[in-house]
């Protein structure tokens, strides 16, 4: 079920009628939550939740025997066993048909006579985001950072919790598992908050990114040609503001919608475009997923414990799956790479060339960062080389030969929208829409509040589903 | 923060706003309508796979979908039909996978607009990929999809505001159309293409029939004519060859198991008839496809009383010279046994 659709819309109301309604304890609220849950992921495909489901007891039950087994032989089993289911269903479901095409062209490099047809495997929806939130609970169990969830009960609904269940945040168990164990109920203000965020997610996703963004950036990247140069830089721009829209407002919706229940979920987004340098960006894009690689993957390969060319590598490693994360093609590695290197270089400059960051040089730096981000969305969101390629070409070589395939209009509306929300970003990189909200009077907040879901309306939408459901 | 004030302002003023919005496009002449979109087409496709040997399937592109009115057909051969045509498309995709996805062997007419029908078989052509989007859709839909389509029905049915059409008719007036209605020259230098409004109203049986604007009112048909012709001075080639090649496919299995086939041509005037008759001459294309078809097939030239209905915006019947034709073609071929009455059988 999509945040942006009628369905939902009835969904939450019944969700919220039931859970503020008298009829059920808290045990019990708990068990309608996690029904609903199972609903909205059904409502998309229902044998698909057998997956959830394997997921679920496997994981509950490592995290079982990780509770109370001292022997570090069957503990590493017991991980092993985790890893390996949530890992293997990424592995078949996600990388299925791209691990067979590089066999296959491998085989074929080496002289074997190899074919063979894509197995076209549906991805489940979310599959990237839940294996990784239920695998945090068994590596922090082996680890022995968290205790283990109370019941099955608090445990399923952790991994399955419709507002963040598909396409995050991605919440580790002592954040969410713990908020499970004592009756919730939303404050007014955090009711009402939790309401507004659930708009401004559906204003960023339906408004900008799908109905200002989504065509320009539709048409360059699908477009069989070589392009001029400026349609695209503004085809670029118009992916960078349409994902950050669109996954942002996801984030949004899934945080605006957990506190209409009185629950509690972490930041994603903290205005990426106003970064200042690739560090800084990766605090401030996807900040869940992030802080996962580095905890989980970084760490564990050695981070900055083993010396330089051993934290480079580390990096390099981190950012490379991570692009892989993304989508099953080496594009998406590559753009995971480009971040990787931006990264290294980063941590060259400033150990060879420190400067200070001023608020003069701040903007200048934080636009050169943003510039660099738009060149790997190229990679992200091209369909293959060639056309990342072409893009890339256009880009710098200017191609004044290219064809124009944007017209005045819309390349002033990406312009305009991208400028605005670049800005936006860097005056609001030190505060949050909550420390704004508290300054203004409540008279000019229901007036944006009003405005937003009058474009809502007048937007209408036809229901497009959220870039990172297919992650 | 005083967040219960902020929404309770926020609400009034956007009931303020909605209603004004409202109000202001039913006064410049907008009534509420359905959307003809891949969902309404997905639940009518669901009915054939439920369909008897009596019923009948209509595909084609747009002049089937007008043409044919279902209370008319209901009331002559006592069923309705299941209506399944498609605007702007060939009907080719669609037969294919009636064809070779479902059992169904009844009835099943194909309305022939030539532009269309001999256009192409390549999927990313717009006639091709207009209905295999629909078709895709059918397949692809999940549940939350078809509660969404049922949700949005009395919203559609209601209110103005709600009328947001995947056909992107310039009198569209959500946030997209709105916008793409803002013209800064023409930097692509690309042939720009003149306003195209709706001009249909549709129930939710699929029943597409003229609006009055466009019967009444010659300036608004004469913009749908300046479309037809910016359509045909545009497009390519026809691809008789592979397209006549993919349909015989199917009708051969199609008749294999007993379907019941019939081609139609429904009428087109003007212009537009001219046009057609120059680059589609009737022997080379509609005659070779029935021949080579072999299957009971009507162009309404050779009828005394279809023959001269006039198309006000040339391509298309009006809603009372539609539910005449209707009448008349079923009569036909009821009395030439293609079909049976079931009310009478």
């Amino acid at each position: 079920m999509l945040f942006n659709s009628l369905s939902f819309v009835v969904f939450l109301v019944i969700v919220l009628a039931l859970y503020y309604s008298k009829l059920f304890n808290w045990t019990n609220k708990k068990r309608m939550l996690l029904l609903a849950s199972y609903l909205f992921y059904a409502m998309w495909n229902p044998p698909l939740i057998l997956l959830l489901w394997i997921s679920t007891v496997i994981d509950w039950s490592a995290g079982k025997k990780l509770a109370v087994e001292e022997n570090q032989k069957k503990r590493k089993l017991w991980l092993l066993l985790s890893m390996s289911i949530n890992l293997g269903f990424l592995a078949f479901f996600k990388y299925g048909d791209f691990l067979l095409e590089n066999f296959v062209t491998i085989a074929n490099s080496v002289g074997m006579e190899f074919e063979t047809k894509p197995m076209g495997i549906l991805l489940p929806m979310g599959i990237s985001f839940y294996t990784f939130q239920t695998m945090s609970y068994t590596i922090d169990m082996y680890n022995k950072k968290i205790e283990r969830a109370r019941t099955f009960l608090d445990f399923a609904l952790y991994v399955t919790f419709f507002p963040q269940l598909v396409a995050g945040p991605i919440v580790r168990a002592k954040e969410l598992i713990t908020q499970f164990y004592e009756p919730k109920i939303a404050t007014t203000n955090q009711f009402f908050w939790g309401l507004f965020l659930l708009t401004l997610g559906l204003f960023q996703k339906v408004v900008m990114a799908d109905s200002l963004l989504a065509d320009t950036s539709d048409t360059v990247f699908d477009s069989g040609q070589l392009i001029h140069g400026i349609d695209a830089w503004v085809g670029t721009l118009a992916f960078s503001g349409q994902i950050f829209f669109d996954f942002a407002g996801y984030s949004t919706c899934a945080i605006g919608i957990a506190l209409m229940l009185g629950i509690i979920l972490p930041d994603n987004f903290k205005y990426p475009y106003a970064s200042l340098g690739f560090s800084d960006l990766w605090k401030r894009w996807h900040i869940t997923l992030s802080s996962w690689l580095r905890d989980y993957l970084y760490i564990p390969l050695g981070g900055n414990r083993h010396g330089i060319t051993r934290m480079y590598v580390a990096l390099m490693v981190t950012m490379l799956l991570g692009g892989l994360w993304h989508g099953a093609a080496w594009t998406f590695v590559v753009w995971g790479g480009l971040h990787g290197t931006y990264l290294i270089l980063e941590r060259l400059q400033r150990k060879y060339l420190p400067f200070k960051i001023t608020k003069w040089n701040g903007i200048f730096l934080a636009f050169i960062t943003f510039s660099c981000v738009n060149i790997t969305w190229t990679f992200f969101r091209a369909p293959d080389f060639s056309k990342a390629w072409n893009m890339i070409t256009s880009m710098f070589y200017m191609q004044t030969e290219g064809i124009k395939i944007l017209e005045t209009f819309e390349i002033i509306k990406v312009c305009v929208v991208v400028g605005i929300l670049f800005l936006c970003h860097w005056f609001m990189r030190n505060t949050s829409v909550k420390e704004v909200s508290q300054k203004i009077s409540p008279i000019f907040l229901g007036l944006i509040w009003s405005i937003m879901v009058f474009l809502l309306c007048v937007a209408q939408g036809s229901g497009e589903q959220f870039i990172y459901f297919q992650f | 923060m005083k967040l219960k004030k902020s929404f309770l302002i926020a609400l009034s003023l956007l009931t303020l706003a909605l209603t004004s919005w409202e109000l202001y496009w039913r006064s410049q002449g907008k009534l509420p309508n359905l959307n003809d979109d891949k969902a309404l087409w997905s639940l009518h496709r669901a009915n054939v796979e439920i369909a008897s040997r009596d019923d009948v399937v209509i595909l084609g592109s747009s002049r089937a979908y007008f043409d044919i009115q279902i209370d008319e057909w209901a009331q002559v051969t006592g069923k309705k039909p299941i209506q399944l045509a498609s605007t702007g498309s060939s009907p080719l995709p669609s037969f294919h996978d009636l064809v070779n996805n479902t059992s169904f062997n009844g009835t099943v007419i194909i309305g022939v607009t030539p532009g269309l029908f001999f256009s192409t078989t390549y999927p990313g052509a717009d006639p091709w990929s207009r209905i295999q989007t629909k078709v895709d859709h059918y397949y692809n839909r999940t549940y939350a999809d078809r509660s969404n389509f049922w949700l949005s029905i009395p919203l559609q049915s209601n209110f103005v505001l709600m009328s947001a059409d995947e056909e992107f008719w310039s009198d569209d007036i959500d946030l997209k159309s709105l916008l793409r209605k803002v013209k800064i020259g023409n930097r692509t230098g690309s042939p720009q293409m003149p306003p195209f409004y709706s001009f249909g109203d549709i129930t939710l049986d699929r029943n597409m029939s003229m609006s009055k604007r466009t019967v009444q009112d010659t300036a608004f048909a004469n913009t749908i004519i300046k479309v037809w012709n910016f359509f045909g001075k545009g497009a390519p080639p026809p691809d008789k060859k592979s397209t006549m090649s993919f349909f015989l496919e199917d009708v051969k299995k199609f008749k294999e198991r007993n379907g019941n086939l019939i081609l139609l041509r429904c009428p087109s005037s003007g212009g537009n008839r001219i046009g057609e008759n120059m680059v589609f001459p009737r022997a080379e294309f509609w005659d070779d496809l029935v021949k080579q078809s072999n299957v009971p097939s009507y162009h309404f030239e050779d009828y005394d009383q279809l023959k001269d209905l006039t198309c006000p915006e040339e391509s298309h019947l009006s809603k009372e010279d539609a539910e005449y034709f209707t009448r008349e073609f079923a009569k036909i071929i009821i009395e030439d046994g293609i079909i049976t009455n079931s009310k009478t059988k």
